[in-house]
């Protein structure tokens, strides 16, 4: 198995499951085994993974990444698999870890998708147009064997409660995929794959299923994998990120760190180079309309303060690096509200640009600056500079 | 309509009801294997089963004619089996029939499948559905207007079959004489008061049927959207 190193554990969204990172690997913690070969004429798919079930992973790549092809493979829905796939789980309600063979290629074991308590949400919702919005919700509770969710309370969860006796096709893509992801939960499986669930919606439908997909989260949890190519909403929702390019793994540990791993790949043009960031909110609103998040004990970043935030202790945020200015004295007379003074630890030359990691308390912040600027402030590793950037360059994608 | 014209209808209805049962039974599995095979002898199998719209009624019945006889194995084994003869019974007519009109239950069927395809199956199956379950559960109740038009084409070409019931059914009343070999025969008599009674009959339920399935075929508002 490659094992990433996942050095911090992430901030998790469900409190039980940094434990269960801890203990890895003895191999008792719930966890996704894979070991499997995908072989098609023009694409491989080649993966060796351990992955915590924790939280939210992401799935992040190119399209013809295997992003897809990975979720079918775990679903039971790839048949020209080869290889391993061992599911362990919290089995309830005694509560104790079990771990079910989904495939094994050598003793000719595939289990079929509808034995694997394997969900799936597809990019578009495949409802079915014979049923109306309950009857879709229903034909997932006829076919569970447990029983333990009620309907009201997914019905509730998933905001659907008005929609019951429309016919799925007179709903929007929205709410199509609000159905779909009901309809997934109530087959009760002990893993959840969305695949590019939000790609085909607009921006407030996106932002109210992430919320939605974060609180279902939360309140069964219910790990889910989730594939997308918008690192904007990986990055709300993930506690982890596997990244994955040509059918092979790349990358996969913590999202924040996994996303600034990627600033530094010089070959990808894949991400927009960023600080990604989970703090704590300090104070919601400090009377001039902006909200201060605690970046450590000392020192607090300011964004622009937003309702939904009141709800929220802590917040996901992302700086694009082209966000962030250098300057070699602490600026005092500048509209701009964020300074922070730090120690530049690796500069990385990239065509005409100049991506800097400077090293800010304990957290490590990301520039980039022109080439000319670079030479212009003969800036040199070690040396010491203040970062400064609007409220407004702090950004959530959720809001 | 005369005794022994009544007799033709009841003897074609019973043989079209069971006819289209069959074809049911055995052209829907055929049909969804059609429509998911990959195989190159995909083609093969599909021109045997469009043969009957090709070939002339006569030829099949001519080689069923000989199937069917006591000489042969499938007449010997039917003999064996039921201890009457096949060749000029019921059940030839039937089987026949079931030959003849096999394309007409199987092609749109098949075609039925084809543009289900396999996602909303794939949906079914996560949410835990086995395939018996998915077929009746999904593929069923979305493609129940060409079950229809199925049903509806090989029940209304069975009722119009004359060669091939000719060649191996012969012409015994209640047994194999339907309403096709009536007709024939009352031209041959040039009773033609009764041939024109017989064929504006058949001329205006054949209307009527096929208008029925065009009918609910029209394109409903509530299409299948994947």
């Amino acid at each position: 198995m490659t094992n990433f190193p996942i050095n911090n554990p992430p901030i998790s969204h469900s409190p039980v499951n940094n434990a269960a990172l801890n203990s890895r690997p003895n191999n008792k913690a719930p966890q996704l085994d894979l070991n499997i070969r995908v072989n098609y004429q023009q694409f491989d798919l080649a993966i060796e993974l351990a992955i915590p079930l924790i939280g939210i992973t992401g799935i992040f790549g190119h399209s013809a990444s295997g992003k897809s092809t990975l979720l079918r493979a775990i679903a039971g829905l790839e048949t020209s698999l080869r290889g391993e796939i061992t599911l362990t789980d919290t089995s309830l309600p005694s509560k104790t870890l079990v771990s079910r063979t989904l495939v094994n290629s050598e003793q000719g074991l595939y289990l079929k998708p509808e034995q694997r308590q394997v969900g799936l949400v597809f990019q578009n919702s495949r409802l079915f147009a014979h049923l109306t919005v309950l009857g879709n919700l229903e034909y997932a509770v006829k076919r569970c064997k447990n029983n333990r969710l009620s309907l009201d309370e997914v019905i509730k969860l998933t905001e659907l409660g008005a929609l019951l006796d429309h016919r799925v096709n007179q709903l929007s893509g929205g709410q199509q995929q609000r159905v779909a992801l009901a309809r997934a939960i109530l087959a009760e499986p002990k893993l959840l794959l969305l695949d590019e669930p939000l790609s085909a919606l607009d921006r407030h439908s996106k932002t109210q299923l992430l919320k939605m997909m974060l609180n279902i989260q939360k309140q069964l949890s219910l790990p889910m994998l989730y594939v997308s190519h918008s690192l904007d909403e990986l990055q709300q929702v993930c506690d982890n990120l596997l990244v994955l390019a040509e059918g092979k793994v790349v990358n996969f540990g913590n999202i924040h760190q996994v996303i600034h791993q990627l600033n530094n790949d010089t070959n990808s043009d894949i991400i927009h180079q960023q600080t990604s960031l989970s703090l704590p909110i300090k104070t919601f609103n400090n009377g001039h309309g902006l909200t201060a998040l605690a970046l450590n004990a000392h020192e607090d970043i300011f964004m622009v303060c937003d309702q939904t935030f009141a709800q929220q202790t802590q917040l996901r945020c992302f700086i694009l690096a082209s966000d962030i200015s250098i300057i070699l004295t602490e600026p005092t007379n500048s509209s701009i509200v964020n300074h922070l003074f730090g120690t530049i630890k690796q500069i990385n030359h990239q065509q005409n640009n100049v991506l800097l990691t400077v090293h800010c308390g304990s957290q490590d912040f990301f520039v980039t600056i022109s080439a000319f600027s670079q030479q212009k402030l003969s800036l040199t590793i070690r040396q010491q500079v203040y970062l400064q950037f609007k409220a407004s360059a702090v950004r959530t994608f959720i809001h | 309509m005369m005794n022994s014209d009544l007799q033709a209808l009841i003897t074609t209805l019973e043989m079209a009801a069971l006819t289209t049962i069959i074809l049911l039974i055995i052209g829907t599995p055929l049909a969804w294997y059609l429509a998911k095979m990959t195989s190159r002898f995909k083609v093969i199998i599909e021109a045997v089963v469009a043969l009957p719209l090709v070939l002339p009624p006569t030829v099949l019945g001519f080689y069923l004619l000989i199937a069917f006889s006591p000489e042969y194995l499938p007449g010997q084994l039917w003999q064996q089996a039921t201890g009457q003869q096949l060749a000029f019974s019921f059940s030839a007519i039937v089987i026949g029939s079931v030959l003849y009109s096999l394309p007409f239950v199987v092609q749109p069927l098949q075609k039925a499948f084809e543009q289900l395809g396999d996602s909303l199956l794939e949906a079914g199956a996560l949410l835990g559905a086995g395939p018996i379950d998915r077929f009746f559960s999904i593929v069923l109740p979305l493609t129940k207007a060409s079950f229809i038009t199925a049903a509806s084409l090989g029940f209304a070409h069975t009722v119009g079959e004359f060669g091939v019931i000719l060649m191996i059914g012969g012409n015994i009343p209640g047994e194999t004489r339907v309403l096709s070999i009536a007709l024939f025969d009352h031209v041959e008599a040039f009773d033609y008061a009764r041939a024109h009674l017989l064929s504006i009959s058949l001329l205006i339920t054949s209307m009527v049927l096929l208008a029925a399935i065009y009918w609910l075929n029209l394109p409903k508002k509530t299409a299948v959207r994947i």
